[in-house]
């Protein structure tokens, strides 16, 4: 069982990584709460050892990913997900902001972990690919969809 | 666009007091774990303190249940637990459960060790391994008592893949007894009668949980299928079946 510094220092650096994922598959408040509490704990509980910070983070990830699908099957869901709960994540949400994510959610959910990874977490296809266990070329192919995707949702504005 | 989406991004953070919650959680996990250790100084404090509130006339707080554990696989058993996290009624809602109910002397036992003997006997344990969903409801009127049991249940069950734990209603527990079934199976049927309105607790009443939750995915199925006719690319990904992927399966 690991100390208290050490889940602090997890909650602190994957904190908000964990909730973006939340937030792309699940939307709700309590859900997100519940996720939370289930990945950190399993943090807790493990007893292997990470290599590197790199290492513990696709482990987070993965962990997080996992829990949000565990979730989605379970009966204690809220199975309500309108997008408007978007608003309940950030109320200082500029109106861009929320067409870019209102755009994110609108895609099917293997396109939104690809799309937050590679963006936001600067992944590469095939760092995904090891992190999602899915092969590179369907990673590949995954990205320039829904790229193709949200650029007719936003409007591309060419950065590749 | 990659500046547009880090940006939006950037605004989605976890509060302060998500962080603190969670962090309170885990060291609430931790404590049980270290009160394993002192656990005959702690029973013989008990004993104490269950003998002063019997002496001062509290028979009826210690009791009475403040909780309800549902705990259903296909033997549906539901614990009271009181006000001190001890089972003080065991209601098997089916004859298996009823059956399990009467192998088992749980009255009086902590909640968590209660749970472990429930899900270490033959008949739940067999059910696990043949990859059934055991679902675990925690249902009280005291919510700091409610997800004291709720984290509890989960410390003690973290090691197993098919076991779900959630809060329930305490309505829907009235409602639940109502119909004859248990909260868990209840909650399933709730799920069930979603999808299709001609459900009636009778039918789901001699199912397992894992054959309500395949019921259910057959109808989600059939729904997301008929919702996402015309949408090209809008399916989603296998059910979850095959996300325990390579690199590190230890999750």
């Amino acid at each position: 069982m690991r100390g208290e510094e050490e889940t602090d220092l997890a909650i602190r650096r994957y904190g908000d990584m964990v909730r973006r994922l939340c937030m792309i598959h699940l939307k709700h408040e309590a859900d997100t709460q519940d996720i939370f509490q289930t990945v950190f704990l399993k943090y807790l509980l493990y007893q292997g050892e990470f290599e590197s910070e790199e290492h513990e983070k696709a482990w987070m990830i993965r962990v997080t990913l996992n829990a949000c699908k565990d979730l989605l099957r379970s009966f204690f869901r809220s199975r309500t997900v309108p997008l408007e709960e978007l608003t309940n994540y950030a109320h200082q949400l500029t109106d861009d902001n929320r067409e870019v994510l209102n755009a994110v959610l609108a895609l099917p959910q293997k396109y939104r972990d690809v799309i937050y990874l590679h963006y936001y977490e600067g992944y590469t296809a095939p760092e995904i690919g090891r992190i999602l266990g899915r092969k590179v070329n369907t990673v590949y192919t995954d990205l320039t969809r829904a790229r193709e995707r949200l650029r007719a949702m936003l409007g591309g504005d060419g950065d590749g | 666009m990659d500046k547009r989406i880090r940006q939006a991004f950037d605004q989605i953070q976890a509060g302060e007091a998500l962080k603190e919650q969670t962090s309170a959680y885990l060291e609430q996990v931790r404590a049980r774990g270290r009160s394993s250790a002192v656990r005959p100084w702690l029973a013989a404090a008990v004993a104490c303190l269950v003998l002063m509130i019997a002496g001062i006339g509290g028979y009826q707080v210690y009791f009475t249940p403040t909780s309800v554990l549902s705990i259903e696989i296909n033997p549906s058993v539901e614990l009271g637990i009181n006000r001190f996290d001890k089972v003080v009624t065991v209601q098997g809602y089916n004859e298996d459960g009823q059956a399990l109910a009467d192998s088992l002397d749980l009255r009086f036992l902590d909640y968590q060790q209660a749970l472990e003997q429930l899900i270490a006997s033959q008949s739940i344990a067999n059910r696990l391994e043949q990859g059934e969903i055991l679902s675990i409801t925690v249902v009280g009127e005291d919510a700091s008592q409610s997800s004291r049991l709720l984290a509890g249940a989960r410390a003690c069950t973290a090691g197993q893949e098919n076991i779900q734990c959630g809060h329930g209603d305490v309505q829907i527990l009235e409602e639940a007894h109502h119909a004859g079934l248990s909260m868990g199976k209840y909650q399933a049927f709730l799920a069930l009668q979603a999808l299709d309105p001609t459900v009636t607790p009778e039918a789901v009443y001699g199912l397992s949980m894992g054959e309500i939750q395949d019921w259910i995915a057959r109808l989600e199925e059939k729904a997301d299928s008929t919702a996402q006719t015309g949408q090209a690319g809008q399916t989603t990904h296998g059910n979850g079946q095959g996300h325990r992927h390579g690199w590190e399966t230890h999750e």
